[in-house]
């Protein structure tokens, strides 16, 4: 009878499913195995016609799946053994936490098709799998017909509009509610809840402090908004975009394929040049050439400004012994850690000084502030070329520059409107921060300033840059990023009622624990759903946003200040 | 999560470590709180700080330092990093000299941002780099006398002095804020102003509570 059962394809709950084990042979059909939490493998089920990838990605939507350490082809479906993992979970994730805690109710056959299905990539995200049913089921048991779920999208924007705070899925576990519109209300003056229960935060072991419910829960949003992430962009489809003389013949369509996937490594030297600004869309192979070898000569003549400096000059040179010292100090100590830079006599290490000292004698007003050479090494490890890498951090730092100048006006711009977004995105967090008097956003210090860097694998730095330096969407697409975190944690944020200085240890060692792809889809739906609300609370001219000589300026009024 | 394992404690004083950029604030910290030190050590972006619990006197004290950048640079966001300090340890590196003269505008900085009554230790530090020194320690024995600051070399690669460092330090804050908290109940019977009767619950929730124990 069991047997009978493995050969018969039929609904299996997430929950009951351990891990999916891939094979993706060069020849032959592809194949996955099902294996449950009990030990029971299912028997190989065969796509005939591919759409393995697919099918972890459309699963990627609607479980945790990590990849096994062990076994790179197995990915563990819901797997908390991993400490984060455990925080997450207790969290209000909901396709984490209903998967655990709602009993697992096998689906229906006809539901199970489209996930048997290996054909099927393009899944309508929110009527699509199992675990989706699973996860608005008790929703559901309301909303069942297609035209509801267009207008729930449609009310999520609406509810953020009017700023009208929407039940979010922890409330589910304090209460249940009866009917939708009483939610809506109680939404909004939720807050009260947090001030009644100042208890001294070392009683909190669990979480004992109702945590207002999201405006905009995060997870229903990715889903609704937030497109599944590509493969990144590979040689042949590269050349799609190119003509016959190597411009790039629709920059916004290659942005868009950019932006939901990122670039290979092989092309990233390539693909970033273009990205940055240092060679335009529309040069030719011959036209970048001829840049290249201008550039290369330009550099040279830079560099030699100091080079030439002699020991008896610099004896009496005081801002250049400094700033020696400085890049010299931050050299050394810039990602030892990947072999690149590794090791005794890294001749790498020599070109980043040298772009770096070249750079504060290029740009002499803003000189070198430490944090630059974070930014410096991701370019330098894709160009490998001091010239050109010299050129490309010229590019990024006319964007990201204002980061560093003297009076900080350009991080104040982006932590300002990172206030803003979060009290769009988010009211009733905005309120938690305002309470804690931490809207000044230092938290999200470091996040802002090297983009990242600090926070993400190296490779998965240079993925979030790319995907940042397109603009498709917004130039402040970081912000976002920003938000979408910080609305990630939210519940254990408030749950736990961190004052500012726990605070910033929790988002400082949230560093490593960042899956880019999964905050990069949230960025995307919180932007998206922002809309125009969204860019108006990022003031014009705040970096990345180049100075305003080809900014489009809309707002008159603002173009007067500024003069 | 860890963070939150180790509450039992009399008192909290938040310590800052200040100093120009790679004098090894960082590792001073590092070897203090998780005995740990490393030479390739990142450059310290923004604030961080990390807590180790100790016996002061028979008092359990944490001592939470924070830590970061030097480049004078990113002064403007360290108002929240002064916020509630009862303690500074002010680092120079003995192998440069610049680091040493620079200590003047370090205080004038806790001058103008830290409380008036903060305590104030000058630490030089690379003291196992003895053959490249560019500080006697006479030099820094003598400005620390000049300023009214308690004063070591320290070596976190070593491990020299850093525990004692922080142990003065702490030692210092301890026998101010026994004092307040004796005048203060000599003083007072009236209002239930912070400090009333012998312990001072100094938690990490209420930096005003520090700061009116040190001022007031």
């Amino acid at each position: 009878m069991q047997d009978m059962n493995l050969y018969t394809i039929r609904a299996v709950p997430f929950a009951d499913v351990r891990s999916i084990r891939r094979h993706t042979p060069a020849f032959g059909w592809q194949y996955i195995i099902v294996v449950l939490s009990s030990g029971l493998a299912f028997p190989p089920l065969y796509f005939y016609n591919g759409g393995v990838r697919e099918f972890v990605a459309t699963v990627k939507q609607h479980v945790v799946l990590l990849r096994s350490a062990e076994h790179a082809n197995v990915f563990l479906v819901n797997d908390f053994q991993n400490p984060l993992q455990r925080t997450l979970s207790s969290l209000e994730l909901p396709r984490a936490v209903s998967l655990s805690i709602v009993p697992s109710t096998p689906v229906s056959g006809g539901e199970s098709a489209s996930q048997e299905n290996g054909e099927r990539t393009d899944v309508d995200v929110l009527d699509g799998s199992p675990s989706i049913r699973q996860f608005y089921r008790r929703e559901r048991q309301k909303v069942h017909d297609p035209a509801r779920d267009i207008s729930m999208q449609l009310l999520e924007k609406f509810s953020l509009v009017t700023k009208f705070a929407r039940e979010a899925t922890s409330q589910l576990f304090w209460e249940t509610p009866s009917n939708a519109f009483s939610l809506f209300e109680r939404g909004s003056s939720n807050l009260s809840a947090i001030d009644s229960s100042q208890k001294p935060r070392d009683d909190v072991l669990e979480l004992p402090v109702p945590v207002p419910p999201d405006p905009l829960e995060l997870d229903k949003l990715s889903l609704a908004w937030g497109k599944p992430r590509q493969p990144p962009l590979g040689l042949e489809e590269w050349a799609t975009f190119l003509d016959s003389e190597g411009r790039v013949v629709d920059s916004k369509a290659l942005r868009k394929r950019i932006f939901y996937g990122g670039v290979e490594h092989k092309l990233r030297k390539e693909v970033w040049e273009i990205l940055l600004g240092y060679q335009s869309y529309e040069s030719t192979y011959a036209e970048k050439e001829y840049q290249r070898s201008n550039r290369k000569t330009e550099y040279e003549i830079i560099k030699n400004q100091w080079q030439s400096i002699s020991p008896e000059q610099e004896k009496r040179f005081t801002k250049f012994r400094e700033r020696k010292g400085l890049i010299e100090k931050d050299v050394v100590r810039t990602d030892r850690s990947i072999s690149f830079y590794g090791g005794d006599g890294n001749a790498n290490l020599s070109f980043l000084h040298n772009v770096l000292l070249t750079y504060s004698f290029y740009n002499f007003d803003l000189g070198y502030c430490q944090g630059m050479s974070d930014l410096l090494s991701p370019i330098l490890f894709v160009m490998e070329d001091e010239s050109e890498s010299f050129w490309c951090f010229v590019a990024l730092m006319e964007r990201l520059g204002p980061n560093f100048n003297r009076d900080q006006n350009g991080m104040h711009s982006q932590l300002f409107a990172l206030s803003k977004l979060v009290e769009l995105l988010d009211a009733p967090l905005h309120n938690y921060f305002k309470q804690k008097d931490c809207l000044n956003y230092f938290i999200c210090f470091r996040w802002i300033l090297l983009q990242f860097k600090r926070e993400l694998e190296y490779d998965q730095t240079m993925r979030l840059w790319e995907v940042l330096w397109t603009h498709h969407l917004s130039e402040h697409l970081h912000l976002y990023v920003c938000v979408a975190l910080l609305k990630r944690y939210r519940g254990k944020i408030i749950g736990e009622q961190m004052e500012f200085d726990t605070l910033l240890k929790f988002i400082n060692e949230l560093s490593g624990h960042i899956d880019i792809d999964v905050t990069l889809r949230d960025a995307e739906a919180l932007c998206l759903c922002a809309g125009e609300n969204g860019s108006a609370c990022i003031p014009p001219g705040t970096p990345p946003s180049l100075p305003r000589e080809d900014g489009f300026l809309f707002n008159s009024e603002l173009d007067d200040t500024v003069l | 999560m860890a963070h939150r394992v180790d509450h039992e404690y009399d008192y909290l004083f938040k310590i800052v470590l200040i100093g120009d950029s790679g004098v090894g604030k960082t590792n001073i910290l590092s070897r203090f709180t998780r005995n740990e030190f490393c030479l390739e050590s990142k450059s310290t972006i923004g604030v961080e700080f990390a807590t180790r619990t100790l016996q002061v006197e028979g008092k359990t004290v944490k001592a939470q330092i924070w830590d970061t950048a030097g480049q004078e640079r990113y002064r403007a966001i360290t108002s929240a990093y002064y916020r509630g300090a009862v303690g500074a340890l002010m680092v120079y590196d003995i192998t440069k000299r610049q680091t040493f003269d620079n200590v003047q505008r370090w205080l004038r900085e806790l001058r103008d941002h830290a409380d008036s009554n903060i305590v104030i230790m000058m630490a030089g530090n690379k003291s196992d780099l003895n053959h490249l020194r560019a500080v006697t320690e006479e030099d820094g024995q003598a400005l620390a006398e000049r300023e009214g600051l308690s004063f070591l070399e320290t070596s976190a690669l070593e491990a020299t002095n850093i525990e004692k460092a922080f142990q003065t330090i702490l030692t210092e804050i301890y026998h101010i804020i026994s004092k307040k908290a004796l005048a203060a109940q000599e003083a007072a019977a009236s209002t239930a102003i912070p400090g009333q009767g012998t312990t001072i619950n100094v938690t990490d929730t209420s930096g005003n509570t520090k700061r009116g124990c040190c001022s007031t």
